[in-house]
């Protein structure tokens, strides 16, 4: 059903990760979503989360951090419980790079990945799956499954391809990413595919795809923006928190082929002003690679 | 000052006190039949005074009226003078032009017929030595005493000059004259011996890019003689509009030019032949064509048009003698060409707003004429906007697996049950199946969708189980039909693939209604009606279309379909006048809005790319449907 | 009010002259509504129209130069609230602050920094645009002195900071005449800085906690003949100056307060986190943004945002269609299509530059349009890849006849095979993807 109203609507509430009382594991659970006016004015929301991403295969992560983490890269549990315990990470994004391998068939790895990662972690977890249609149906299910009763944040959803995630989050009880080629329609569309196919919206986050910085990022910044207006002029399919996950903002030329001594402030400053720049624009989740930017965005955000 | 109102019409004109009625009836644009020139010697322009009062001594020309007429408060307009406000009906009698013969062009009633070609019967005194005034002078001041122009008026070609003395003498003085209404006076087209006064043609063309259509007139009581149609001969150098220009480019104007005339020739013998009347007596022919067909059958260079900035070298209305670029008729007859708005939108579409009388209009109305390309109008009497762009071929059957034409075996209506998914379907000519037309897609579009086969982007769920519904060599496919069914031999299937390319043309067209419908500040509540013009729209389930959201959410009672509305705008410029004479000034009110140019064009087709349209606000009553539809099917869209 | 374009058709003559330079006057009229055409184009409106309909086109915000020659700036003159309703046009000048405390190499270094730095980005030279200094010294001369170290204005644009009119007076003597910006009137000072700044002709900034306050400061400084102001809301939070900026900007906007129709101040050095501040000012219509020096990361970051949020969005910065060569390939390089949107050009090259992998990027001419948008709007189809493809020769550059398409042009890839002869290899839709892609798959 469609909601609508002349005084415009709320952000939908979208509860990520589950407590034991929620019938889960984890220490805490977060609620996204709220908003009643654009970021920064007015009342509503809380704090915007921090995410640090990482991944199972660092074979595909850029290297200034896999520099920067060093062996950690290659234990997966141990760079999840780093990513909270050290780093600060508000809740950590497990991306499974190991399915972009030819030939992928490692689903039993994937299962006990997300396993491990859980135990690892106290905090909310979001799931990057596949980024492969033959393969989404079995990968999904997999880290679906492993992670039943946790409310995860499961990743990502497209037009062409919704109907694996949204079949394991209905299965499994998680929350599913919606992601869309930086198009407001495009956007609304995949929702109410999403919608129409069962995924109650409340359990739906909104992924309109970041650019890196300078590399088309104000596509991202207008559309997030546009997104959060049309929701609070009342468009129900659009009221949904938005997740920024700029994946490409660590290989751009200007961190690339900065000299070796700048190299980490220009990640953290390109990834810092990406981010940053897209919570004022509206968004509730954003992912970063770099651990320092974990810091320096918290930083940002209090007080 | 007084007010005179002229019934029918009421017409109105302020005059000063003491003026007369025909004063009166001149200042509100009437011609009234004076023959003695208005001092009443020929009784010919009576009027009834229905209200109010003039000043007529109806005693002095009691000789004009009968009793009845008496009773009625017949005068003579050019006789009575006003003393205060008046309402005045004028019979049809004292009119000279409006002689309303009404016609029926097809898909437009009661047009006046009033052709700019006319004949006038003379009979002449034959000169002597007391009368030794020239033989054109003694001709036009005979066809002037029929009511005819003025001689200073009449212009009289060369070639008529050195036949004009033979004819004149060879007949003892009793000839026909015939008489074009030319921009700036008036043009002796032929004088013939005796009265062929009965013979009168005219013909309408609609030039099109693949077929000509010509229909023959009879201009003396408007009936419609005969009708043809026939390919263009054209598309020996090219099918489409853009391989013809680089034809004309590569120095094939010449013969370009020669293939229209060729082409609208055969149409005319054809409608002559069976008609049985004499080509030569065609004294007018009206033609309709797109901007670059317009300037290949008149010879001007189109090549000027198909590139950045696209501007083409005339956009007026053109008109020159059947003579001069070959046209089969008699060689003086007049050949006029619709004018244009811009490369894009041209003498046809002119032609179709013509037929749908919008311009006349207060209401909006929206007119869209699908093919290959489409175009799109919006306007009233009072504004007008235009648009066109590429829909893609999917709509006429192209780029569809089984598309195909509306042809025999085309399947044209499909209904899907939503229960079983079985479909049932009618073809063309009630033959085995062979493809898929059209109109047969968009009710399959709208049928799927509401069967939740598709989603509303119009991907196919594979996770139905049902033997209809399968993956596909590359696409996920539904069958329309088993291959016992067809006369092909295979499955009739429609494609993901070719779904997806249906959505993507008719959100182009819905997109740029939108765009005109946006540029205007209205909303698709506002507008009065929709038209369809060309053949797509024949078949077009009114309701399927609005479901797919092919265009803006209207009741379907205010969808219509003008059918060709290329011969039907020509016709009724060709009978009519004055609606051909508004037309130039109806072309340069028509704004046109460049999509391309236009950058939220690409946000109202993104938004448009879906079933039936991403902001369901715009489509209340399709969602209503919708909601219905699958609140009964329930389960089955996603968990069976 | 904007006015929709057929109610200002209502006001025109109808005549459909073309003296305004559009084909008729309903063309005009839909021009005039989004504000891309001045009323005065029109000849034959009386001054009554013309002003019913020239208030629709009016600047909310006032264009406010600071500076003069070469470097000065100017800010303001802006019409929405967000930048995808038009585009925003003047980006905020950002403005490194020094203090008069300073040593005097201190303040010539980041003078020399905000000089001869420049970043080249997408054919844009993009910089720092000037120098604040602010007076601590509580020694007038010292202050003037360092305003002279700062060029005095003749070569960078500047903001005076202080509180002692004293010290404007010693300021101002140095730099009066190149317009630099007052910093700041009060509702203590106003009276004498309005003075001030109106004998020089200089911008004043105008400070005040709150929207009315700073709309009455700013309603008597004009009055006073000070027409050129900047408003600073002295937020006491960076949340609280973009909401209070977002306030005043929908307020100037929306016309109700034209005392706040004046591009914005912020010192965004005043809440310990420089470069989110730099973001939320540069984001959040700023007009002028005070920051301490700034590290080269930072400011390059930051200069990078302005450049994009002051991108036109309804003008995507295209490529120029052709053929590039990636890490100098040779005759067996593989041939990867894509379309001439630059965030895909610049995400493809990052990644293909990453990879090392030789080969040639190459972009047919979609008019900007994305992969996905050009497939689905029809404006990437087999022809045109078949003519640029002879276009740009790409046949002689290479010994093979292979070419590696993007997956979202999945569907083409028969058609484009038929159209050019060439064989096609779907490659992924994702950027990221395709040097993995390449490793594996290609051989030529």
């Amino acid at each position: 059903m469609t909601e609508q109203s002349d005084e415009g609507l709320t952000i939908r509430e979208v509860r990520l990760g589950a407590t034991r009382e929620e019938g889960g594991t984890r220490e805490v659970s977060y609620v996204i979503g709220g908003e009643r006016d654009l970021p920064f004015s007015g009342d509503g929301a809380g704090r915007p989360l921090v995410a640090l991403e990482i991944c199972d295969d660092p074979r595909f992560w850029p290297p200034v951090v896999r520099d920067y983490v060093g062996d950690l890269a290659n234990d997966t549990a141990e760079w999840a419980r780093a990513a909270e315990r050290t780093y600060g990470a508000d809740l950590v994004r497990l991306n499974f790079t190991s399915t972009k391998q030819r030939g992928f068939d490692a689903f039993d790895a994937i299962a006990a990945t997300t396993e491990e990662v859980l135990a690892a972690t106290a905090r909310p977890l979001i799931v990057e799956g596949s980024n492969e249609p033959e393969l989404d149906s079995e990968v999904f299910r997999r880290c679906g499954e492993a992670g039943e009763g946790e409310r995860l944040l499961l990743g990502t959803a497209e037009a062409d391809r919704y109907r694996s995630v949204a079949a394991a989050a209905l299965a499994y009880g998680h929350a599913v990413i919606a992601q869309s080629p930086i198009d407001v329609n495009l956007a609304k569309q995949l929702n109410i595919l999403l919608r129409e196919t069962g995924v109650p919206q409340d359990r739906i986050v909104i992924d309109p795809y970041a650019g890196a910085l300078g590399y088309g990022f104000e596509y991202s910044y207008s559309v997030m923006e546009r997104i959060r207006l049309a929701a609070l002029s009342g468009d129900a399919d659009l009221a949904m928190p938005m997740i920024c996950a700029p994946t490409d903002t660590l290989s751009v030329r200007e961190v690339r082929e900065a000299a070796p001594a700048d190299q980490e402030a220009m990640a953290v400053a390109w990834e810092f002003y990406t981010a940053y720049a897209a919570i004022v624009a509206g968004a509730s989740i954003v992912c970063v690679r770099h651990p320092l930017t974990v810091e320096r965005l918290k930083a940002a955000l209090e007080g | 000052m007084p007010t005179v109102t002229f019934l029918p019409g009421y017409r109105k004109a302020t005059v000063p006190e003491g003026a007369t009625l025909l004063d009166a009836a001149r200042a509100a644009g009437l011609s009234m039949n004076v023959v003695c020139g208005g001092e009443g010697k020929c009784g010919k322009c009576q009027v009834y005074v229905k209200d109010g009062t003039v000043s007529f001594d109806r005693e002095k020309y009691r000789r004009f009226f009968s009793d009845e007429e008496i009773a009625r408060g017949a005068c003579l307009a050019c006789q009575a003078t006003v003393a205060g406000d008046v309402q005045v009906e004028v019979p049809a009698g004292s009119l000279i032009e409006e002689q309303k013969i009404l016609v029926e062009v097809p898909g437009m009633k009661e047009i006046p017929l009033n052709p700019t070609v006319r004949k006038y019967e003379v009979r002449l005194e034959p000169p002597s030595l007391e009368d030794t005034t020239p033989d054109l002078a003694r001709l036009l001041e005979g066809v002037e005493r029929q009511s005819g122009p003025p001689p200073n008026r009449v212009y009289a070609p060369l070639g008529v000059l050195c036949y004009l003395p033979q004819v004149l003498r060879r007949s003892g003085w009793h000839v026909t004259a015939t008489v074009a209404l030319v921009p700036g006076g008036y043009r002796l087209s032929s004088v013939d011996e005796g009265d062929t006064t009965g013979r009168l043609y005219g013909v309408a063309v609609d030039l099109g890019t693949t077929t000509i259509v010509a229909y023959l007139w009879s201009l003396v009581d408007g009936r419609i003689l005969a009708t043809a149609s026939n390919y263009n001969r054209q598309i020996s150098c090219g099918e489409d509009i853009l391989s013809r220009v680089n034809f004309s480019r590569r120095s094939g104007l010449t013969r370009l030019q020669q293939l229209a005339a060729e082409s609208i020739n055969e149409a005319l013998t054809t409608a002559a032949d069976a008609a049985g009347i004499d080509r030569e007596e065609i004294f007018e022919v009206m033609i309709a064509g797109n901007t670059v067909m317009t300037h290949l059958l008149l010879g001007i260079d189109p090549g000027y048009m198909i590139a950045e900035p696209y501007v083409p070298v005339v956009r007026r209305m053109l008109s020159t003698a059947a003579g001069r670029i070959g046209i089969a008729a008699h060689p003086n007859a007049g050949v006029y060409t619709f004018p244009a708005v811009s490369n894009f939108i041209g003498g046809d579409i002119i032609a179709d707003i013509l037929a749908t009388g919008m311009a006349e209009r207060e209401e909006a109305t929206l007119m869209v004429d699908i093919g290959t390309n489409f175009e799109a109008v919006l306007g009233n009497s009072d504004w007008m906007l235009s648009c066109a762009g590429a829909a893609g071929p999917a709509l006429e059957g192209g780029e569809v697996l089984f598309g195909m034409r509306a042809n025999p075996g085309a399947i044209e209506r499909v209904r899907i049950d939503p229960d079983t998914l079985a479909p049932s379907f009618s073809t063309i000519n009630g033959v085995r199946p062979r493809g898929i037309c059209g109109s047969g897609l968009i009710d399959l579009l709208a049928e799927l969708f509401r069967a939740c086969v598709i989603d509303r982007t119009g991907g196919i769920n594979l996770e139905l189980d049902h033997p209809r519904v399968r993956k596909g060599q590359y696409y996920p496919e539904f069958v329309v039909a088993w291959k016992e069914e067809t006369s092909i031999g295979k499955d009739i299937v429609i494609t993901e693939n070719d779904i997806k390319n249906l959505i993507m043309s008719k959100a182009a067209i819905h997109a740029a209604c939108m765009t005109l419908l946006d540029a205007a500040g209205l909303a698709p509540t506002d507008i009065g009606r929709v038209c369809f013009s060309g053949a797509f729209g024949n078949y077009l389930n009114k309701e399927n279309a609005v479901t797919i959201g092919l265009i803006p959410e209207t009741p379907p009672e205010r969808v219509g379909n003008i059918g060709n509305g290329a011969i039907t705008g020509a016709n009724i410029a060709l009978v009519d006048r004055r609606r051909r004479k508004e037309l130039d000034g109806l072309a340069r009110r028509i704004t046109y809005i460049e999509l391309n140019a236009d950058p939220s064009f690409m946000d109202r087709y993104t938004s448009s790319c879906f079933l039936p349209h991403t902001d369901f606000a715009l489509f209340p009553h399709v969602q209503q449907t919708l909601e219905a539809c699958r609140a009964r099917q329930g389960v089955r869209s996603w968990q069976a | 009010m904007a006015m929709k374009a057929l109610d200002i058709y209502k006001h025109l003559p109808k005549t459909n002259c073309k003296k305004c330079g559009y084909p008729t006057c309903l063309a005009f009229a839909m021009k005039l509504a989004v504000g891309k055409a001045e009323v005065e184009a029109c000849p034959d409106l009386d001054p009554d129209t013309k002003s019913l309909l020239g208030g629709v086109t009016r600047p909310p915000v006032r264009l406010v130069t600071i500076g003069a020659g070469e470097r000065s700036i100017a800010v303001g003159e802006e019409f929405v609230l967000f930048r995808h309703e038009k585009t925003f046009y003047h980006p905020p000048g950002i403005m490194v602050q020094v203090s008069d405390t300073w040593p005097e190499d201190e303040v010539r270094s980041v003078v020399e920094t905000v000089k001869e730095t420049v970043v080249q980005r997408v054919g844009q030279d993009l910089v720092v645009n000037g120098v604040a200094v602010k007076y601590e010294s509580n020694r007038p001369e010292r202050f003037a002195a360092t305003v002279a170290l700062a060029g005095g204005g003749s070569t960078l644009p500047l903001v005076l900071i202080a509180s002692d009119p004293a010290a404007f007076e010693a300021g101002l003597a140095v730099a009066g005449h190149y317009r630099p910006l007052v910093h700041a009137a009060t509702e203590e000072n106003w009276e004498g800085l309005a003075a001030l700044t109106k004998r020089y002709g200089c911008p004043l900034a105008v400070r005040a906690a709150g929207p009315a306050e700073l709309a009455s400061l700013a309603g008597k400084c004009a009055e006073a003949g000070t027409p050129d102001l900047v408003l600073d809301p002295a937020p006491s939070s960076l949340a609280g100056f973009i909401a209070t900026a977002t306030e005043i900007r929908r307020s100037a906007i929306g016309r109700t307060e034209p005392a706040l129709g004046y591009p914005l101040y912020l010192d965004a050095g005043a809440f310990g986190k420089t470069d989110a501040a730099l973001a939320a000012g540069i984001l959040k219509y700023a007009g002028i943004i005070v920051t301490p020096p700034l590290a080269s990361a930072s400011r390059e970051a930051a200069l990078t945002l302005r450049q994009n949020i002051y991108t036109d969005p309804q003008k995507p910065i295209q490529v120029t269609p052709g053929i590039y060569p990636i890490n100098e390939p040779g005759p067996d390089a593989p041939i990867l299509l894509t379309v001439n949107f630059s965030l895909t050009y610049f995400t493809l090259l990052g990644y293909l530059e990453a990879s090392r992998i030789p080969c040639y990027l190459f972009i047919a001419d979609t008019e900007g349009l994305s992969v996905l948008t050009a497939v689905a709007g029809g404006k990437l189809t087999e022809t045109l890849v078949a003519d640029s493809l002879k276009k740009f020769g790409v046949a002689d550059l290479v010994d093979h006849r292979l070419l590696v398409i993007p997956g979202y042009a999945a569907p083409l890839s028969g058609k484009i095979e038929d159209a050019t002869g060439w064989k096609v290899l779907v490659g992924p839709r994702d950027a990221a993807d395709l040097p993995g892609y390449l490793e594996k798959e290609w051989k030529a």
